[in-house]
């Protein structure tokens, strides 16, 4: 603690150092002396970055700058930066193995939700869009946006571990519809022509039928490759906003099945293309929690669920933590546990897409509740960045 | 055999797309873009430091998108972009100590890494490195190493990392390849390349012998086929979409204030050039010449982006 003081009174000659150079030396203290700030001084407790503790980092976004990509983004929180680029290409349902299998026990499933109504639609949305992989997301670390990540290397475990973070998420939103992403084939009805010619014993047939029902030839693969330009902690928050803004830059051309070329043509014409009706805008807002003695939890036995009025006299008397909205590296460095919440809000209603929660027990269900509040702030926040880009 | 560290797409692979108007005869396909600007005049640059603070140094360098790529943003009517401006961006991390495992070194070591990103280019890109972008760090490893002064940092070593987020076009789109062609969009990029990174170098602190930038210029043809005579004219700074064949190009890493190269990059045939009268050059040296002078070009946006950032560490300090 004698260096915090320090830090309070540069005066004194031999331990003048700067700021910065505390921050690195004694970083625990440096952030709790800025949280905790002297009661005698009149100072608020805020953060070393400047911030109060459930204030998010500036935010910026602009998207359809890249010439490649049928939809793109760059998304700024802070300095934390990611490029989202989307690219859409073509699965043949011919290249699908098990196309021909899966159709048929579909019709079945089709006939009978029928009566299930529009449940069933969103089903069927998870079975073509997750089980055919048709959203590739993958994060790039290795662009040295930080010291640790060596280019060239393969992904490290948290590069794994977003992408696969930003699937499940895309996966739980069903932020694509899947209707967006067919593409449907009339055959032409040429049965009927030769049944009338070929006499009227099989006409009954083919009145019932209608013709050759529409049957989809192709999927739209999106390939959202998102590389972290600039890593200055919360990775997670500005790679799915970067997502989130490309996507819904994302247009994908007109495309229709070419019976003679047995192929599937597009249409460059812009005015053809359609835009992605996306499912609501899931937000996500991470959150860390700095605790004022981070090895208090590891001294004392504390057996969670055990005795729950003590643990919460224990948290009120000694142990002293904040929850820090949007942490940056420094921070990150600094805490254990951390919070993510996705919200949804649909006609002013506040819904809960995930609520991720490890490393600690210092969040209790009302640090939830509270969390939950703040993100859907953060929500009207970042709509109206995502509205403007 | 899948890649099990990353999300991968459908197992039986995807196509691109198609377009059509493609398949239909080459008249209702679109205008090629036409180059507008003079022979020696060169694209503008834009190049900011320090916008990467968590490395010690680092850059990101944009051209100027054509005047046919400017339209066709502000008024889209393809979904076929006409051409592309490069955008890169470069971070250096070091001096830091070796690793203990690498054998003495008296002098720093400087590795290169350029990646494109997967959307960078007209055909999506893999994520491994592929031969390439290696010889790419290659060629901009050798235009560095002879602009630091590697003897102040013994036992030390430099991590450049390029990440290319738009490419430039081998070729307008709508050409097949035919034999002049090769990897020209990769010159122009290296030239990117060369300038980012100097200008993330001095923004990492890095004793330099002096501002080293890169620059292209090419021997283009521009008639069609049937005139035989065509004579191919030399072109700075050229954006390989605009031009109908280009038969040589070249890449220097030029240093101004000694006159030196430190990387020299030729292809293709430079034999046919035609020069003004009373010019006793050969070709290739006319083609060398030209790439010195793009580079001095690009040399000028170079230093006022490096004041820029010595500015900025001044009145941090």
């Amino acid at each position: 603690m004698a260096s915090s003081a320090a830090a309070s009174n540069p005066t004194i000659p031999s331990l003048n150092l700067p700021p910065s150079q505390f921050a690195r030396l004694q970083p625990h203290a440096y952030l709790l002396a800025h949280l905790s700030p002297p009661a005698a001084s009149d100072q608020p407790s805020v953060r070393a970055n400047g911030r109060a503790t459930s204030q998010f980092r500036v935010t910026s976004a602009n998207a359809g700058s890249l010439t490649h990509t049928n939809g793109s983004a760059v998304v700024r929180i802070g300095d934390t930066a990611a490029v989202c680029g989307v690219r859409a290409e073509l699965l043949h349902t011919e290249d699908i193995a098990s196309w021909s299998v899966s159709t048929a026990s579909e019709a079945e499933a089709g006939n009978t939700s029928q009566k299930g109504g529009s449940k069933t639609e969103d089903e069927e949305d998870r079975d073509h869009v997750q089980d055919l992989n048709l959203l590739v997301p993958n994060i790039s670390l290795s662009t040295g946006c930080a010291p640790g990540f060596t280019p060239g290397a393969p992904p490290s475990t948290l590069a794994q571990s977003l992408s696969h973070e930003i699937l499940s998420l895309l996966h739980t939103t069903r932020l694509v519809k899947a209707d967006d992403l067919r593409i449907w084939y009339q055959p032409p009805n040429l049965e009927s022509e030769e049944f009338r010619n070929a006499g009227e014993g099989m006409d009954v047939d083919s009145e019932q039928t209608g013709g050759p029902e529409p049957e989809i030839k192709a999927f739209w693969v999106l390939y959202i490759d998102i590389m972290i330009i600039s890593l200055a902690g919360n990775p997670f928050d500005a790679a799915w906003a970067s997502v989130l803004a490309a996507l819904r830059d994302t247009k994908l051309p007109k495309a229709w099945w070419d019976a003679d070329n047995e192929t599937v043509l597009c249409s460059d014409n812009i005015s053809d293309a359609q835009k992605l009706s996306l499912r609501g805008l899931p937000v996500s807002s991470s959150f860390c929690t700095f605790e004022a003695d981070a090895a208090a939890g590891w001294r004392s036995v504390v057996i969670p669920n055990a005795d729950e009025l003590k643990s919460q006299a224990q948290k009120q008397g000694s142990q002293q933590r904040w929850i820090l909205a949007d942490p940056d590296g420094y921070e990150e460095g600094l805490s254990q546990e951390r919070v993510c919440v996705v919200v949804d809000i649909e006609d002013g209603k506040t819904v809960i897409v995930k609520m991720e929660k490890h490393g600690g027990w210092a969040v209790d269900s009302d640090d939830l509740r509270q969390l939950v509040d703040v993100s859907a702030k953060r929500w009207h926040e970042m709509k109206r960045i995502l509205d403007q880009c | 055999m899948a890649d099990r560290r990353r999300v991968n797409g459908p197992p039986g692979g995807t196509r691109p797309p198609v377009f059509a108007s493609l398949q239909e005869s080459t008249t209702g396909a679109a205008q090629r873009a036409q180059r507008q600007r003079q022979p020696a005049e060169l694209r503008k640059i834009f190049l900011k430091t320090g916008l990467i603070p968590t490395a010690s140094g680092s850059s990101y360098l944009e051209f100027e998108p054509s005047a046919s790529l400017a339209a066709a943003r502000s008024n889209p009517k393809s979904l076929i972009p006409p051409s592309s401006a490069l955008k890169v961006a470069c971070t250096v991390h070091g001096p830091k100590p070796l690793p203990r495992s690498a054998a003495f070194s008296p002098n720093l070591v400087l590795t290169t890494h350029v990646k494109y990103a997967p959307f960078a280019a007209r055909k999506r890109r893999g994520h491994i490195r592929d031969a390439s972008e290696r010889d790419l760090g290659v060629h901009l490893e050798t235009a560095l190493r002879g602009a630091i002064i590697a003897e102040r940092w013994p036992k030390s070593g430099l991590d450049i990392t390029l990440t290319i987020i738009e490419a430039e076009d081998d070729r307008w789109w709508g050409d097949a390849p035919d034999s002049h062609d090769a990897s020209w969009g990769m010159m122009n990029v290296l030239a990117g390349c060369i300038t980012a990174a100097s200008a993330a170098i001095a923004d990492a602190h890095i004793d330099c012998l002096d501002l080293v930038s890169g620059g292209v210029a090419a021997l283009v043809s521009d008639d069609s086929s049937k005139s035989a005579s065509s004579v191919p004219r030399l072109m700075l700074d050229v954006d390989p979409a605009e031009h109908r064949s280009i038969l040589s190009a070249c890449v220097v890493a030029y240093m101004p204030a000694r006159d030196e190269i430190t990387e020299i990059w030729l292809k293709g045939d430079s034999s046919k050039a035609a020069l003004e009268k009373g010019d006793v050059r050969s070709s290739h040296e006319a083609l060398i010449d030209g790439a010195v002078d793009a580079a001095r070009g690009a040399n000028t946006v170079l230093s006022e982006a490096v004041t820029e950032s010595i500015a900025r560490s001044i009145a941090q300090a």
